[in-house]
């Protein structure tokens, strides 16, 4: 089935090719859900949002670019936005555990370096952090990251070197281990 | 730290990075099926309730319109307009307040939309209007392929502004103003409603 005659079904209330729409588009879709939220409830919540979205406003779709390259905006768009609201709420219950610690225990132990580039990925500015994980995390292409993001390509290519930039000064300290 | 080192580095843990585990397809599927029969169900049970009073006045002034135009020699113009057909003030005057609200409604959310996302004031009155338009695409005014095609395109946008969430984003709102925008769906709308100054005109396309 091409993606054309696809789309009339699924606008025609088709059930099996909504499901064959969503098959062909839900791992990618969890997979960046996952890696931006790094939690599988929300990432689910997330992907599952971005569906309930794509199914009711396809009819809005006026094919003018490739339905993914759509697909995958609209789940930018919710994933990022599910993100925000998501920070908001887990801030609140940050300030509530950190109110709660007790303090003076022992400092934690020197994290490997994998764990500290993702706490560094996870401290990059939102649009650097997004692009940094389209790109080098999932491999989107810049023009499919411009795209989704309703970006220019070189911006997306710019905030990538920046994000680059910022991990590699956040993890200086290693620079010991690793210049030979 | 070198630069190709960093960028081996890179290389070899980004994909480390919130690694996702194998995707929860069913459940979610399952999830979202639930999700839209929810939304389903809650648009059918809102349905009665929107817009009530204003379904009941257009459907009077349609009423009368076709009660009063029963007998009334129909005189057919070059364009085969709907004007003539009902031929009855009332009904003139329910569609035009229908469109002028519609315009209203409209150019209230772009100007809203330019700015931030609209007030969910904007999706309610929708509600109100496309319980009007569906009225008006059962109504004689369907019968001018124009105001029909137009009817029709207002359908699609009031039900996008109606099921707008209270948290909508920027994109949501941009898929509807293109949608205004390449249809010509404001410019179309203002030159079917009547011109004049009183709540009943003659010009237009009623």
């Amino acid at each position: 089935m091409d993606e054309r005659e696809l789309i009339a079904r699924v606008r025609a209330g088709d059930g099996a090719a909504e499901r064959a729409l969503y098959d062909a588009h839900v791992d990618r879709v969890y997979r960046l859900a996952y890696r931006l939220a790094g939690d599988d409830e929300l990432a689910r919540e997330l992907t599952q949002d971005t569906f309930v979205r794509v199914f009711e406003r396809l009819g809005s779709f006026r094919g003018e670019a490739r339905l993914s390259t759509w697909l995958h905006a609209v789940a930018t768009s919710v994933v990022l936005n599910g993100l925000r609201k998501a920070k908001r709420f887990r801030q609140r219950e940050t300030d509530l555990d950190e109110a709660n610690a007790i303090s003076g225990g022992p400092p934690p132990a020197e994290p490997d370096l994998k764990r500290r580039l993702a706490q560094a990925i996870d401290r990059l500015p939102r649009g650097y952090r997004t692009v940094f994980v389209m790109h080098d995390v999932e491999g989107y292409t810049h023009e499919e990251i411009g795209a989704a993001l309703g970006i220019e390509t070189g911006t997306s290519k710019a905030q990538l070197s920046r994000a680059r930039g910022k991990l590699r000064e956040a993890l200086a300290d290693f620079a010991g281990e690793w210049v030979s | 730290m070198t630069g190709d080192r960093f960028e081996r580095l890179l290389r070899d843990a980004a994909p480390d990075y919130h690694r996702p585990p194998e995707t929860p397809r069913e459940e979610m599927w399952r999830q979202i099926v639930e999700a839209r029969a929810r939304r389903r169900m809650l648009v059918q049970r809102r349905w009665p309730y929107w817009g009530l009073g204003i379904a009941a006045v257009l459907a009077l002034g349609i009423g009368i319109g076709r009660w009063s135009a029963r007998g009334q020699q129909r005189t057919e113009t070059a364009a085969g307009r709907v004007a003539n057909e009902p031929g009855t003030l009332a009904y003139r005057v329910a569609a035009a307040q229908y469109l002028s609200r519609t315009e209203a409604l409209l150019t209230g959310f772009r100007t809203e939309a330019r700015a931030g996302s609209p007030d969910a004031q904007v999706a309610a009155q929708a509600r109100d209007l496309l319980t009007t338009t569906r009225l008006m695409l059962d109504s004689p005014a369907a019968r001018d392929g124009r105001l029909k095609a137009l009817l029709e395109d207002l359908e699609l946008v009031l039900a996008q502004i109606a099921q707008l969430p209270a948290d909508s984003d920027k994109e949501d709102v941009q898929l509807i103003t293109r949608g205004l925008d390449e249809r010509s769906v404001l410019l179309r709308l203002r030159t079917a409603i009547p011109a004049g100054p009183g709540p009943v005109r003659m010009q237009g396309a009623l």
